[in-house]
């Protein structure tokens, strides 16, 4: 592809300007999972410790949970910006836009893959087994992906429109972080509430996660298969959506 | 045949009135049914061929749609109705060093910027050392942009554009920059890049410089083509306007 040498300098570019004037770097893509997660579980391991069915592991159920939201929350804001943020150079020489935000994307993949690290030393500090099925942890990532790389595609128009976009998806992830099981386990919830819950696709993503990394929740069929079918819908519609008003749109920046 | 086409090009940029952009607002003129958008004719119905070979210069004042229809050969800017076709690589000459960035390292930011102009990384990356030293930046080139003074990001930028050779060159008031050594040797560089090129469109204020270069003169205003001809023809016509 002919624009794989670009991609490839832009994900760099993301992964090590976020770091650059920081004395350990990248070390912090290591660090700052651990100690976001070291934080709440020290306020909420008293409430949800023993909550947990059989012998799970709170501290690493919720540390999956941190991972997988940062890169959703991170993955959607920053691909949804870049196209604004990038606006001087798309202004000014052609190249597809839609290699900003798909780039931010994987960068954020990389991210979460990294994070994988210290959430396998977690595992092991707080002897929760990890299990064989790991490497279907990448398929989760590759749906993720596409899911915030069309989400952000789709918000990268909305924000070059209306300034006040970007407040407004704020507060929205916000709302969704809430309606995540990641400091909570489901069952601490009204059966009613569960149900609410188990309609957000990032649930049936994190239960996947969550089961495949270290058996650490349940992931049905059904978890699979709206995890999938949510994945591809996301990166069609942005894609699709892009296409139809990006015309219109670059006139605007 | 022709290597840049321009069909009765036309460009109308949307403008909002009282523009803020906000959703808030729109919910409430929608409510009144205000119309708020409003049409802003920024080409209409351009058209002309440029064939090998041919350095075409465009000029007009502030806001005569210049600048926007480098941007539609640059396919940047969709056109509203009409078509713009280019074939060849483009080399765009507008506002050097989009894409710059101050905390990457000169040498960083020239690999990026290339690599946004299409061309090859490998390539590049050989060329970089050569390109510092021709901006007379060798000894920056491993430290952050940032610490760049503001006329050596200018060489580096032009370095860095003019470094390999295109097809089609669009130029927008580019022709030298830097102190005075350096403009000498930017607009010497240029000039040979233009005179080099397969096909060149320049914007440019100095008329010195059209009538040196260019073989064919646009002349626009607001949006329409005025006047098309030799440079002899449309430069005086021009500067008596």
């Amino acid at each position: 592809m002919k624009y794989a040498q670009l991609i490839r300098l832009l994900v760099n570019r993301e992964l090590t300007l976020r770091y650059k004037r920081s004395v350990i770097g990248i070390g912090w893509t290591l660090l700052n999972p651990m100690l976001t997660s070291f934080v709440l579980w020290i306020v909420f391991s008293f409430v949800f410790a023993g909550r947990l069915p059989g012998t799970q592991q709170y501290a690493p159920y919720l540390m999956a949970g941190i991972l997988l939201i940062t890169f959703f929350s991170q993955g959607v804001t920053i691909s949804a910006e870049s196209i604004a943020s990038n606006g001087p150079v798309l202004t000014k020489i052609y190249v597809p836009p839609q290699i900003f935000p798909i780039s931010t994307a994987l960068a954020g993949l990389v991210n979460f893959l990294i994070g994988l690290i210290p959430l396998s030393i977690v595992c092991f500090i707080s002897g929760q087994p990890l299990a064989w099925t790991m490497p279907l942890v990448f398929i989760v990532g590759i749906c993720l992906s596409f899911l915030t790389a069309g989400i952000g595609l789709t918000l990268s128009i909305l924000y070059i429109r209306y300034d006040d976009m970007r407040n407004i998806v704020n507060v929205l992830l916000m709302i969704l972080m809430y309606f995540t099981p990641i400091l909570y386990p489901l069952s601490v919830l009204s059966p009613r509430l569960q149900k609410i819950i188990q309609l957000n696709p990032l649930t049936s993503y994190l239960d996947v996660f969550r089961w495949a990394f270290s058996n650490n929740a349940s992931a049905t069929l059904s978890d699979w298969i709206f995890m999938i079918i949510t994945s591809l819908l996301s990166i069609s519609i942005g894609t699709l959506v892009f296409k139809k008003f990006w015309p219109r749109t670059v006139a605007m920046l | 045949m022709a290597v840049i086409e321009v069909k009765n090009v036309n460009l109308t940029y949307r403008v909002l009135k009282n523009r803020t952009g906000s959703i808030k607002e729109l919910f409430r003129d929608a409510i009144k049914g205000r119309v708020r958008i409003q049409n802003y004719v920024a080409l209409h119905d351009v058209s002309f061929s440029v064939e090998q070979g041919e350095v075409v210069a465009i000029l007009g004042k502030n806001g005569a749609g210049k600048s926007t229809l480098l941007k539609i050969l640059a396919g940047v800017l969709p056109p509203t109705k009409g078509t713009s076709r280019v074939d060849g690589k483009i080399a765009p000459m507008i506002e050097l060093g989009a894409g710059f960035h101050g905390e990457m390292t000169g040498a960083e930011n020239v690999l990026f910027y290339s690599a946004l102009m299409g061309r090859d990384v490998k390539t590049v990356k050989s060329r970089i050392p050569e390109i510092g030293e021709w901006a007379g930046v060798t000894d920056h080139m491993d430290f952050p942009l940032r610490t760049f003074s503001s006329g050596m990001v200018a060489r580096l930028a032009f370095a860095t554009a003019t470094d390999e050779r295109a097809e089609v060159l669009l130029v927008d008031e580019v022709l030298s920059v830097g102190d005075a050594d350096f403009q000498v040797k930017s607009k010497e560089r240029m000039h040979r890049l233009i005179k080099s090129g397969a096909a060149v469109v320049l914007v440019s204020h100095n008329m010195a410089s059209v009538r040196e270069l260019a073989t064919r003169v646009i002349w626009l205003e607001n949006g329409h083509v005025k006047m098309i001809g030799s440079p002899a023809e449309v430069v005086p016509a021009y500067e008596a306007n």
